[in-house]
């Protein structure tokens, strides 16, 4: 594994004053690392929001719990990561799969927006997480 | 996010400051609808201070293209920034949000 230049973490209830934060924290990773190219902050930003967007208007609780949002994101050399999780949450309903929605549909076009901003895309269900991986290969000249 | 509206000779202009994301998509929508409702059916969306805009927002917009079309009128887009024309063409909705360089020119051929 090459170094971790800089990250962020983020975790507290998914909620939508959450998206606000997660947004502000990825300002500020911006700022500690100028060498990342407009586009791919633009490009990574978007899917992360995708991301945690999904979880706090999707995700249903497992239990007594509620739904908190994870978002720890880190920056090296050539790769941008995040791990996007909704912790105390159950398996996600439905197909994971990006939908085709029509041109006057209002929403369906989330998993679609984020397949095509960032290099690889995954999803883990881990002892009742649920973590979506994002991956960016950075194109730092 | 922040919103404003002026009424123009043939048109409203709605401003959207800030980022249309998932909180502020359903506020658009409302404020768009309270704009259609007080009597402007020919809508500009002047996005030149919409830094991000994700699907939620996306929707959004679509949602207030309907309802100006519903009432008779149409809505358009204005100054669209890098991040947002970026959505709009990745979701092949460029095509259907028409974005002008500018408010004042969305409806000057109509």
């Amino acid at each position: 594994m090459t170094e971790v230049l800089a990250s962020r973490s983020y975790r507290g209830l998914a909620a939508e004053d959450a998206i606000e934060s997660v947004h502000n924290d990825l300002d500020s990773l911006w700022l500690d690392v100028p060498f990342v190219g407009d586009m791919d902050q633009m490009t990574f930003t978007t899917a992360v929001i995708e991301s945690a967007s999904n979880i706090v208007q999707h995700a249903e609780p497992a239990g007594q719990d509620p739904v908190e949002l994870g978002v720890d994101i880190e920056v090296r050399p050539t790769v941008l990561q995040a791990r996007v999780s909704a912790y105390h949450a159950k398996p996600p309903f439905g197909p994971m799969e990006p939908g085709a929605p029509g041109e006057d549909a209002e929403s369906g076009r989330g998993l679609a927006l984020i397949e095509a901003l960032v290099t690889t895309v995954t999803f883990e269900r881990q002892d009742g997480t649920n973590t979506w991986v994002l991956s960016r290969t950075s194109s730092r000249d | 996010m922040e919103f404003s509206y002026e009424v123009k000779d043939s048109y409203a202009e709605v401003k959207a400051d800030g980022r249309l994301n998932m909180v502020s998509a359903p506020k658009l929508r409302e404020f768009v609808t309270d704009v259609i409702a007080g009597g402007s059916n020919r809508i500009v969306v002047n996005l030149e201070n919409t830094a991000f805009m994700d699907s939620s927002g996306l929707g959004a917009l679509i949602g207030c293209l309907k309802a100006a079309r519903q009432a008779g009128g149409d809505l358009r887009i204005a100054a669209v920034q890098p991040q947002v024309k970026m959505v709009l063409q990745l979701t092949s909705m460029d095509k259907v949000l028409t974005a002008y360089a500018s408010a004042a020119e969305a409806f000057s051929n109509d």
